[in-house]
């Protein structure tokens, strides 16, 4: 496993990642509900390269919470291929990181306990791991807050505590599954704005779904926006633009309108034919 | 994923099945034990013989004495308690004087467990059906006052206010507001109550009585007689489950109104 | 300020008017003095006890009895309920047993366990162990069941082993439960201390010299041992609460 890379710290540069590069291809997930089959993802290609950061929007039932579950392991049932570096994936591993929208800290072990439980099983000497966990506290920010239980933090805090848990064990690829989600509007600003330092000093391969398209944009290197019923890459589109990012810049809001344009379009059915709305006009 | 909730008459069997299996099995352990002659016969009893002791006494009428025994007191000192609990129970939650006045003594009794204060009793009304009265009184007071108390507590505040806008009487606020509102909490107390007494019972009887279950089960005891103390065991329980059973009903039939 | 005086007042009122009508019963001749001890008897009585060690005899020796047996049946029951909570086989097999064993009252037990093993402190410590078990091993179970799917997740994505799985989420997230569990089987088992004591008069214990007294017609001293009673059974139940706090420090104030 990944027991003896040294930890990337808060370099000033970020070194091209070499690791992390995940491919997916023809990646289906049907299931059977009431007699009827259901298709959660529809042929799904993607290849994410080393060190990208992904975001992936989309509407409600098309499935991306769904795609990274299946990236990650908890779920394996699934057509088509996932790969990471070339390895296809079976199951969970130390290599995929997931961070959930609810921070799923263990409420009875403390922050640094809770990160340290990322290391649990890799084969570090003490002091070795007690550096290890202090510099990711600090890379999200929660230096002092080793000793707190979860309860007593806020919820961005404990989202960046999750984050860093995350990280410790030197993930691949990490997944984020609406992980600002919960929080409220001013403080996910404030903690994309921390996702994003993060990941420029880590410079781990993420992918991060979100219902949020400003966010979307503000992070990602790339945006992939799905289409539901079924489950579908609708387009991707290229942000190309250096980190850190600019808020204001005219090419993000460009790109959202267009990206809004495609999620609030109307859906075309199967065969490629518009689906007509009583009482709109077809065109 | 979704599981198939429709049970086929046979899935229900062997689910039932698998449920009895062990106490079938315990029973036939007991059987078998018993009859191989390992332990005298006054200790581990066959259990035909056990059977057959409570069909005895079914028929010469003493389970019949003993259980009527039991029975009324239970009846009597349930009633009276449970009407008082929850009288009072109601009352402290109404009214703030009320509840001044009482609920730290009501706090501090209900710290004492009701079995001790059986000896106190034993003093104050001897050893007839009296003392047993009370105790079952006392076991099936705190369980329905507490009960009422919180229910009625927990009425929330704009119901009564309305109420009170429409200057409604007593007698039909009573009826109409509290009654409905507090059924399920308060026959949940009563339900315990109702055990509580009958268990207190029960031990009354153990220690002071001359006539009833307990008492039944005592005698076998000092006699040996351990056909009739397991008999006795087998219809104080079996009365218990019943008891229990039944307001379990009463509370799902008159709840039906409510929505989870 | 007057509020609280007022009520103050108020909760004292209701144990006043009770003495009062006690001491006045029990100046009304010689038959209501037997049961209605004069309360300056009782204070005396109360004095008498502490002073020659009676009533720390026998109220150590409940309280002795009552944790013993808390800890052989609540022990018991904690791993009879992690063993039936995470074997779905166990279960199907042990619970109905559980179950059915629970339908008799512990009272149901008391002549079954005198005639077979007699009236000795023995005896005395499995009734009161059995009556400690049933709340622990019901709670206990519930609580391994309850485990939350969210936090197992966790376990799968760092690669828990099942043994890690259960040291680190199974067994603290059911702590709860269980301490609900074992300081139910506190209070059962005080309960039941005193009860068998009443039953099984034999050595020391406040059962015992309640059941003495009252064949002595010693209201007074009937009446220290229930007040000793009640006393004890909040002092144990309050400790039992805080020693809650302290444990399970990482719950929420507002949660259970």
């Amino acid at each position: 496993m990944t027991d003896h890379r040294t930890l990337r710290g808060p370099a000033s540069a970020k070194a091209p990642a070499s690791t992390g590069a995940v491919r997916i291809s023809g990646l289906s997930k049907r299931y059977a509900m009431a007699g009827k089959a259901m298709t959660v993802l529809d042929d799904i290609n993607l290849s994410i390269r080393p060190g990208e950061f992904v975001s992936i929007v989309g509407p409600s039932g098309c499935g991306k919470s769904t795609l990274l579950r299946l990236i990650v392991g908890l779920d394996t049932d699934y057509d088509g291929e996932i790969r990471l570096d070339d390895t296809r994936v079976a199951g969970t591993g130390l290599e995929r990181g997931l961070v959930f929208q609810d921070h799923r800290l263990f409420p009875w072990m403390t922050v640094a306990k809770n990160v340290e439980v990322a290391l649990l099983n890799q084969k570090l000497p003490r002091d070795r791991r007690e550096k290890v966990i202090a510099e990711h506290l600090a890379l999200v920010g929660l230096s002092d807050f080793g000793d707190a239980y979860p309860h007593q933090l806020s919820g961005g805090m404990a989202q960046r505590a999750a984050i860093a848990r995350a990280l410790t064990n030197e993930p691949k690829v990490l997944a984020l599954d609406e992980p600002l989600g919960a929080l409220d509007a001013l403080t996910r600003v404030k903690v994309q704005a921390e996702l994003q330092r993060i990941w420029m000093e880590a410079g781990t391969t993420m992918i991060m779904v979100t219902h949020d398209v400003d966010e979307a944009l503000f992070l990602g290197d790339r945006v992939v926006v799905m289409s539901p019923r079924p489950g579908r890459i609708a387009r991707i589109v290229d942000v190309d633009l250096p980190h850190p990012r600019d808020r204001a810049s005219p090419l993000l809001h460009r790109l959202k309108d267009e990206i809004l344009a495609e999620l609030t379009r109307e859906p075309r059915g199967d065969d490629g034919t518009l689906v007509a709305f009583p009482g709109r006009p077809r065109g | 994923m979704p599981m198939p909730s429709h049970g086929s008459a046979r899935s229900r069997l062997t689910s039932a099945a698998i449920r009895i299996a062990p106490i079938a099995g315990i029973l036939l352990l007991w059987e078998i034990a018993a009859l191989s002659g390992i332990w005298p016969r006054q200790v581990l009893v066959p259990l035909e013989q056990i059977g057959a002791t409570l069909l005895a006494l079914a028929s010469d009428g003493e389970l019949e004495r003993h259980l009527s025994a039991s029975l009324y007191r239970l009846a009597s000192g349930f009633c009276i308690g449970s009407v008082i609990g929850v009288a009072t129970g109601a009352a402290m939650a109404l009214s703030r004087n009320v509840h001044r006045l009482l609920w730290p003594t009501f706090t501090c009794v209900r710290q004492v467990p009701v079995i001790a204060f059986i000896p106190l009793l034993i003093l104050f009304f001897d050893v007839e059906d009296s003392f047993k009265i009370v105790i079952v009184a006392m076991a099936s007071f705190f369980p329905s006052a507490l009960a009422t108390h919180d229910a009625v507590r927990d009425i929330p505040e704009s119901h009564r206010e309305v109420a009170r806008l429409y200057r409604m009487p007593l007698a039909p606020f009573l009826v109409r507001l509290i009654l409905p509102a507090t059924v399920p909490q308060v026959l949940t107390g009563l339900r315990l109550g109702l055990t509580r007494g009958w268990l207190s019972l029960v031990a009354a009887e153990l220690l002071a009585a001359d006539s009833g279950l307990g008492q039944m089960m005592e005698m076998g005891r000092q006699l040996f007689q351990i056909d009739v103390v397991l008999a006795g065991v087998f219809v104080t329980g079996l009365v218990g489950f019943l008891l229990d059973n039944s307001m379990v009903r009463i509370e799902r039939h008159l709840g039906r109104w409510r929505t989870a | 300020m007057n509020r609280r005086v007022a009520s103050f007042a108020l909760a004292l009122a209701f144990p006043a008017l009770v003495l009062g009508w006690w001491e006045w019963e029990s100046r009304q001749g010689s038959g209501h003095a037997y049961a209605f001890a004069p309360l300056g008897q009782i204070a005396r009585s109360f004095a008498e006890m502490i002073a020659d060690g009676r009533l720390a005899l026998h109220a150590g020796a409940s309280l002795q009895r009552a944790l013993t047996a808390l800890l052989i049946g609540g022990s018991i029951g904690i791993v009879a309920g992690v063993a039936t909570g995470l074997s779905r086989v166990l279960d199907r097999t042990a619970s109905p047993l559980i179950t059915t064993m629970r339908q008799v009252p512990i009272l149901g037990w008391l002549p079954l366990v005198a005639l077979w093993f007699g009236n000795g402190d023995g005896a005395k410590l499995l009734l009161v162990s059995l009556s400690a078990f049933y709340p622990t091993v019901l709670n206990t179970q519930k609580g391994m069941q309850a485990i939350e799917e969210r936090y197992a997740e966790v376990g799968r994505l760092y690669g828990f082993t099942r043994l890690q799985s259960l040291r680190l989420i199974a067994w603290p997230s059911a702590l709860p439960l269980i301490f609900t569990g074992v300081s139910q089987a506190l209070a059962f088992a005080w309960i039941a201390t005193i009860g068998v004591e009443l039953l099984f008069s034999a050595s020391a214990g406040l059962g015992t010299e309640m059941m003495a007294a009252q064949v002595a017609a010693r209201t007074d001293v009937v009446l220290v041992c229930v007040a000793c009673v009640g006393v004890m059974g909040f002092a144990l139940n309050q400790l039992f609460a805080l020693l809650r706090i302290r444990l399970l420090h990482w719950l929420p104030a507002a949660g259970k």
